[in-house]
């Protein structure tokens, strides 16, 4: 039987508040679904008190989550949207990031903040950002950016359960996608990324929902006599460059593709290690897709103007193996 | 000593160990400005002198147990719970035989062992984290409670009204504990708030709160010794303002030109340690036994720099350790360099 | 009137300093557009520059015998124009009107950075396009690039060094592989590399069914397909198959690894080699113990046409884990034939010819074929591979093929 991208979320989190009584969520609504209803029927089957609303207060919700997991529990934070994650910046850049190392590695902050980004249709420039790359940019904290149900059911489980503070971000157009869930399915380690189709022409590396995206476009440059290898990250950080630097040796041919800009994007930070350990490997230069500079707009025709999408990787793949 | 000799009056013996407690946190308060300006304090260096009786009156409530948070200006409260001088100086040099191994410094003092759960440089930003350590406390049925200091500079944020709310809303074993200086770093009271009391902050969130004379180590050791009672009996959330006064600049090194001679000669006039020895001399305490004490301190802090001095410097190599806990993460080179 | 700067211009490729030899206008007088309006020494020559305004010269900055940079500025010129010539900068205070415009690409093709000029003699060429030539010791001045403007990549190094090694006397052209011949060559070298196969061969007599074939020619039903040796063939091998299912599987996984595994086929599902220009297809023929053998003969027909024209699905290149390849009647006697990873087997048939069969104490003439089948030993073993291939004969040798009219339906 399929399930949704939110349908596995929930399995991940009930499976894991069944598991161990030191996971608790919390979040605006969190005990009435959550705006996405990720958590709904869970503070029925889990009680109110390890599943809680909260005031509309990112900042000091964070920061409860975060001194709870300085002392054993393991807290899930839903922050509605990645757009108002700005408010508890403070908190995850500043506390949540560096508490194991200012203490010397006295304590830590086994905690997962859930949160979604993307565009997904009208949402506009306050509900649509990709932000990750902010992030990636802070050493102490787990970046995790799952592109399909499964992925997002084993990750999140991996998340819960690693004993570092996780960004967990999901992605609003991925959520009604169903996919099944194998049997004994062997979780996907924190930090591992995955060869999502193999190939030897090119090597696609990207994340989250341009996944799906990038797996289309390998599919249309399989008929030109075109073999992508899509790569899926996974994690952010860490960065599994083993993966890639293996495809790549392979390849010889980069493009990263993600819905985020390209300024002091992901695909930066991966273009110059690429370029910088795998130089002698490149037969063309680095290609980034990502979403022009501009805010996310609201009306529909703006908004397919500035998002990359299957196209934009297809004509960045040709361009890489001209 | 009418005022304490009540119900909650711990005796003479008690009073001279807090006594001492108090000239144990301005010696090493000294011994941090001595060490800083003389270049062996990397970085800021924010002292607590003239404020010692929040810190030892609020402390004396405190086990182990209990969890502490603090603020920038935090090595009393640190000292006060009961940890290690010689280490949290070796952690103020940046000594592998730190606290934190040279990782935080004295902004980020943590002795998670005795409870002291971290001193934050960000004003405000260990409130929510105070709350949240009662959280858990409540969630897995604990007694402990949580004690979060901060200065009046810090209800200039929005987490501390946030943080407020929440806590009354679920009832959290958390103690605010107001350390009013009259200062928001180099900037009066006066100039960054028309409320003139922190104490009035509580009244609309329902909060228990008291305000107390934070120079006045009996008024603040009963005032904390209610508010500890009520927050560990379940009835949630307290706020203690405590009026007191910064006898040093924000940091060392600040000139303080925004402070008038007379203002100074005045908070000095005030000095928690001087009145706390009027009123044991008053108590026919002998003068010279009140001076041993003094000196008792003066000794133990000077022999713990020269301990702290002993330690070994951070260790490079330890730089990339503690980023990350998961080893496998540790070991990736995604992760770190 | 708008006041514009006079810059020093580029002047050549490699031009960066000018040294102002003298000012041809004076400050305060009129020049007109395209007028000589100072002299500049470069490295390389005398030059005047002109006016690109007519106007006024209002100020002069840089004196005689003053040196400068390309873009600095020389002196203002109040133009007539009452525009500023564009590119120049808008007066504060305007009000910045949006203006569509072509936005960037989505990729990376225009970022912003403009390249500067490149340096003559430098050759464009790919970092591992450089390692290569490096390891082959190869100048890459003498290889020809074919990436975009000319950038020499990997492909043009590997190919240069193969040219150099083949002597080219004996080379009459090069032809880069099409996608199938490529793909061919990537199958086959797999099944050379990986496969362990081994290899048995039986003869077949082909008088029952040619005495079957006979009757269907003689005899043919309304739309009735002409029955090939080849319907017979994968007739017969689907139902040899189909009764022999340790061999109807494939290999999967690593053999050193735990997730090693056969695969057992559900169904039976072989492919047939067909020749098309350039090269092979496999179509492959699903389900085949469910045809009977006219349906399989006019499935056979059609799909063969369509194989020849390019036009197969996807799915009928799939799924098989048998092949037949039967190079006629123009064929060898017998052949071998490398097997497809992941199929198991590979039928390969020899041309038919009369031979002479010692049966029964007596001598016969018969038309005969060497069947060969190369198999994956880590599928199957010599046993179940002698099986198939006796009970594949047999079916064959059936007297009790179905006669014409039983062909027809």
């Amino acid at each position: 039987m399929s399930q949704t991208y939110i349908e596995l979320l929930r399995r991940a989190l009930d499976e894991e508040l069944s598991l161990d009584p030191a996971v608790h969520l919390l979040g605006e609504d969190v005990a009435a679904g959550g705006a996405f209803g990720v958590t709904k029927g869970l503070a029925q089957k889990h009680g109110a008190r390890r599943v809680r609303n909260t005031p509309i207060s990112e900042a000091a919700i964070a920061g409860l989550a975060t001194g709870a997991a300085l002392c054993g529990l393991r807290p899930v934070l839903e922050i509605m949207f990645i757009d108002f994650a700005t408010l508890a910046l403070d908190c995850l850049v500043n506390q949540s990031a560096k508490y194991r190392y200012m203490s010397g590695g006295q304590l830590a902050v086994p905690m997962v903040v859930r949160t979604q980004a993307g565009a997904a249709g009208g949402a506009a420039a306050q509900h649509s950002q990709s932000l990750e790359s902010w992030f990636i940019h802070v050493p102490g904290l787990v970046v995790v950016a799952p592109s399909s149900p499964v992925e997002a059911y084993g990750l999140l489980k991996r998340s819960i359960r690693l004993g570092d503070p996780v960004l967990f971000i999901e992605h609003k157009r991925l959520y009604a996608l169903r996919e099944e869930l194998p049997a004994n399915l062997p979780l996907p380690d924190i930090g591992r990324a995955r060869v999502a189709r193999a190939g030897c022409d090119v090597t696609v590396i990207t994340y989250s929902a341009m996944v799906g995206s990038a797996l289309e476009a390998a599919d249309i440059v399989a008929g030109q006599g075109l073999s992508a290898e899509v790569i899926d990250l996974r994690t952010l950080t860490p960065l599994d460059m083993q993966t890639v630097a293996a495809s790549v040796m392979k390849t010889h041919r980069v493009v990263i593709a993600h819905e985020a800009v390209r300024n002091g994007g992901v695909g930066a930070e991966i273009a110059a290690r690429l370029a910088g350990e795998l130089f002698d490997e490149l037969d063309a230069p680095i290609t980034r897709v990502g979403c022009r500079f501009a805010p996310i707009p609201f009306a529909p025709e703006l908004e397919r103007a500035v998002l990359p999408g299957t196209a934009d990787i297809v004509r960045a793949v040709q361009a890489a193996c001209a | 000593m009418r005022a304490v000799i009540d119900t909650g009056d711990p005796g003479l013996e008690e009073w001279k160990r807090l006594f001492g407690q108090l000239w144990r946190i301005r010696a090493f308060e000294g011994q941090v400005q001595t060490l800083a300006a003389a270049g062996e304090v990397p970085g800021f260096a924010h002292l607590s002198t003239g404020q010692e009786a929040v810190a030892v009156g609020v402390c004396a409530h405190l086990g182990r147990e209990d969890a502490l948070f603090t603020s920038h200006r935090g090595h009393g409260h640190v000292l006060a719970k009961g940890s290690d001088a010689r280490a949290m100086l070796a952690e103020i040099i940046g000594r592998s035989t730190g606290l934190c191994q040279g990782h935080g410094g004295s902004m980020h003092l943590v002795d998670a062992p005795n409870g002291v759960l971290g001193a934050t440089g960000v004003v405000g930003g260990n409130l929510p984290l105070a709350a949240g350590a009662a959280w858990a406390a409540q969630a897995r049925g604990k007694a402990a409670i949580s004690v979060v200091f901060f200065g009046d500079g810090a209800t200039g944020a929005g987490i501390f009204h946030e943080t407020v709310n929440l806590s009354v809303l679920w009832q959290l074993p958390v103690l605010f504990v107001c350390e009013n200086n009259g200062y928001a770093e180099f900037t009066s009271r006066e100039e960054h708030s028309t409320v003139g009391s922190v104490r009035a902050f509580a009244d609309p969130y329902g909060m228990a709160a008291a305000t107390v004379d934070g120079n006045d180590l009996p008024a603040v050791f009963e005032a904390a010794r209610e508010a500890t009672a009520r927050v560990r009996s379940g009835a949630g959330p307290y706020l203690l303002e405590c009026m007191t006064h910064r006898m040093a600049g924000h940091y060392v090194g600040d000139a303080q030109h925004y402070r008038s001679r007379e203002e100074l000669a005045a908070v000095t006039a005030k000095c928690p340690i001087e009145r706390m020895k009027r009123r044991l001399l008053g108590l026919a305490v002998a003068r010279e036994e009140l001076d041993a004490i003094g000196e008792a301190a003066i000794r133990e802090m000077a022999q713990a720099v020269a301990d702290a001095r002993a330690g070994a410097p951070a260790d490079p190599r330890m730089a990339l350790c503690h980023v990350y806990g998961a080893p496998a993460l540790q070991a990736n080179p995604g992760a770190g360099e | 009137m708008t006041r514009i700067a006079v810059q020093v211009p580029k002047i050549g490729l490699v031009m960066e300093n000018a040294r102002v030899v003298r000012w041809l206008k004076a400050a305060g007088e009129r020049v007109a557009r395209g007028e000589p309006l100072v002299e500049l020494e470069t490295e390389k020559s005398l030059v005047e520059v002109e006016s690109t305004d007519s106007g006024r010269l209002a100020e002069i900055l840089l004196p005689a015998q003053q040196t400068a940079r390309v873009g600095d500025r020389l002196a203002w010129l109040d133009s007539d124009a009452s525009e500023p010539p564009v590119p120049a900068a808008r007066p504060s205070g305007q009000t910045l009107a949006p203006q569509p415009q072509a936005a960037a690409p989505l990729r990376e093709t225009s970022s912003g950075v403009s390249a500067p000029e490149r340096r003559p003699g430098r050759i464009k060429s790919s970092p591992a396009a450089r390692r290569l030539a490096r390891q082959h010791r190869m100048d890459l001045a003498t290889i020809t690039g074919t990436g975009p403007g000319g950038r020499i990549q990997l492909r043009d190094v590997s190919q240069a060094a193969q040219a150099r090694e083949e002597r080219p006397s004996l080379i009459a052209g090069r032809r880069p592989l099409s996608a199938m011949r490529r793909a061919m060559a990537r199958v086959m070298t797999l099944s050379n590399a990986t496969v362990p196969q081994f290899v048995l061969e039986r003869t077949v007599d082909w008088t029952a069914v040619r005495a079957v074939r006979a009757r269907g020619l003689a005899d043919p039903a309304p739309s009735a397909p002409r029955l090939s040796l080849n319907d017979f063939l994968l007739h017969a091998c689907g139902r040899a198959l189909a009764a022999c299912p340790a061999l109807n599987a494939t290999f999967s996984g690593d053999p050193d690894s735990g997730d090693a595994a056969l695969l057992h086929a559900p169904g039976t599902h072989i492919g047939l080699a067909v020749a098309v220009d350039d090269g092979v297809r496999v179509p492959v023929f699903h389900d085949l113990e469910t045809l009977s053998l006219t349906e399989l003969a006019r499935r056979r027909a059609e799909t063969v046409a369509r194989a020849a024209s390019g036009r197969l699905k996807a799915e009928e290149l799939q799924g098989a884990t048998f092949s037949i390849s039967n190079l006629g009647a123009a064929g060898p006697d017998r052949f071998i034939a490398l097997l497809e990873p992941p199929q198991s087997a590979i039928l390969a048939v020899g041309r038919q010819s009369e031979r002479v069969l010692a049966l029964d104490g007596a001598l016969h003439v018969r038309p005969m074929s060497t069947l060969t089948l190369t198999v994956d030993h880590r599928v199957a073993d010599g046993r179940v591979a002698a099986q198939f291939l006796a009970r594949l004969v047999t079916l064959l040798e059936s007297e009790t093929w179905p006669t014409g009219s039983e062909v027809a339906t």
